[in-house]
């Protein structure tokens, strides 16, 4: 079907078919639509459906709360065609993204299973053709067996990747962490997804770096240190990652943190912040290299960070308690400015 | 359609901001440290209560902390990536007290509630 999108740069027009998502298919045509999440919780997406019709994916989607549904407002990321549609996007819509790997549906199998701690799991993904992404950025998982479709971002790096690495926080009522704690998914296909979102690593910028992470969203954090040391970029450049979680036994990817850090030359700094009030047995310790430390992480970050802030950038992941408490923290404490905060707001 | 007392000059901290109900009308007041400007309570972004969600930084800089919406203070202009000017009541200092003028309450244009001004959808910057 033919889509045809109004927006403040001008008309811009792709296709998509009866079973994909008009974000989805125009993402992976190359239109700059805007998102964040692209699973229907922030609203990014918003759109007016001038003409034609839609059904939706998924009809509690927390973001159609936000919506004038009465005018036709949708959500780009849980709209499929019905026919042939025109939608205003209130944003900048350019066709041809160019310099950038399009995202792109591909076929994944789960393999390598790992359970990290009681309520996180670690899993490679087999992709049915190579993937190049950057560092930072995230895809969009969905499996037959599990209804809708959650964001998770790349734990690895490497270019024209053939498996990708995903880490997943099981939550109360999560169908998708559910499925993969409670079944045998060795061997289980996936559809992928990606690359998508904008929270990214890019060497060139030649600029310190600070992670603040909470839980599964150090997933991100993983693969740009992975995208930095291999380019040896803490040689030259510091770089700052607070990991928060509960306690001891909900710390994981401790050694490969130390690895990061053993690789740098000095100019990397970890720390691992325990929220739990009985965390108090670690404060002020070290593990090959790992500071540990009581205490929420942005507050552990504002604390540790103070006088050292620099021109730098910012990336932040987590639960969105924290995010707002870490973006918060960078623009008062910090004095840093929007366009070095980089966040991917999937909450 | 008149001047109004909103508060204390010391009633807002400096990089702080704070709510107040005027004559029925919520309105922020934010101490940029080189003055004070009188906003609507809400981001012209996703209508995030900016009581919570902004923050004052370095150089006059306000951010809605949610998707990082900002502008400067002091001159008004818009930081990328706003992509919607701020909107501001005209506001004075007299023996200590900061006096807003209110016409009308100010608002941005989420609803598009007339049909006939369906352009809107789109910002007007």
């Amino acid at each position: 079907m033919q889509i045809n999108i109004q927006s403040k740069a001008g008309e811009c027009e792709f296709t998509c078919g009866e079973d994909e998502t008009l974000l989805h298919a125009g993402l992976r045509q190359g239109l700059s639509l805007p998102y964040e999440c692209a699973t229907g919780t922030c609203g990014s997406c918003r759109a007016r459906l001038m003409d034609g019709n839609v059904a939706l994916v998924w009809n509690d989607a927390p973001a159609l709360a936000k919506l004038k549904r009465e005018k036709g407002d949708i959500l780009l990321c849980q709209a499929r065609p019905r026919s042939d549609c025109t939608v205003r996007v209130p944003a900048n819509v350019l066709s041809a993204a160019e310099g950038s790997h399009l995202p792109e549906h591909r076929k994944g199998t789960i393999a390598n299973v790992q359970r990290l701690t009681r309520d996180v799991i670690h899993f490679d993904v087999h992709l049915s053709s190579p993937i190049t992404f950057k560092a930072g950025q995230f895809v969009i998982v969905e499996s037959k067996d599990v209804p809708g479709r959650r964001a998770y971002s790349i734990v690895n790096y490497q270019p024209d990747a053939e498996t990708i690495a995903l880490v997943i926080k099981r939550k109360p009522g999560g169908g998708f962490g559910n499925w993969l704690f409670d079944t045998n998914v060795e061997g289980q296909e996936l559809d992928v997804f990606g690359p998508l979102g904008g929270a990214t690593f890019h060497a060139e910028e030649n600029k310190d770096i600070i992670c603040i992470a909470g839980g599964s969203g150090i997933a991100g954090m993983m693969s740009i240190l992975e995208c930095a040391t291999s380019q040896d970029y803490f040689r030259n450049h510091k770089g700052y990652v607070f990991f928060g979680v509960r306690s001891a036994a909900d710390a994981f990817y401790v050694n490969e943190l130390a690895r990061f850090v053993e690789a740098s030359n000095g100019g990397l700094e970890v720390t691992i912040a325990f929220s739990d009030e009985d965390a108090s047995f670690v404060q002020n310790g070290t593990f090959r290299g790992v500071n540990l430390v009581g205490g929420f992480v942005h507050e552990v970050a504002e604390k540790a960070m103070e006088d050292r802030y620099s021109d730098m950038i910012s990336y932040i992941a987590g639960p969105a308690p924290m995010v707002d408490g870490a973006i918060r923290m960078l623009v008062t404490r910090g004095g840093q400015t929007p366009d070095r905060i980089r966040f991917d707001k999937f909450s | 359609m008149s001047w109004k007392e909103v508060c204390g000059q010391g009633d807002v901290a400096e990089n702080t901001l704070a709510k107040f109900d005027v004559d029925g009308i919520d309105i922020i007041i934010a101490n940029y440290g080189g003055g004070f400007r009188a906003i609507p309570p809400i981001c012209p972004h996703m209508e995030e209560p900016l009581e919570e969600s902004g923050a004052i930084g370095a150089r006059c800089i306000l951010t809605c902390t949610k998707h990082l919406w900002a502008w400067d203070l002091k001159t008004l202009d818009m930081v990328p990536p706003a992509e919607k000017p701020l909107k501001t009541y005209e506001l004075k200092q007299e023996n200590g007290k900061i006096f807003v003028f209110i016409e009308h309450e100010l608002t941005y244009d989420f609803d598009e509630d007339d049909d006939d001004m369906d352009d809107d959808f789109f910002s007007k910057s």
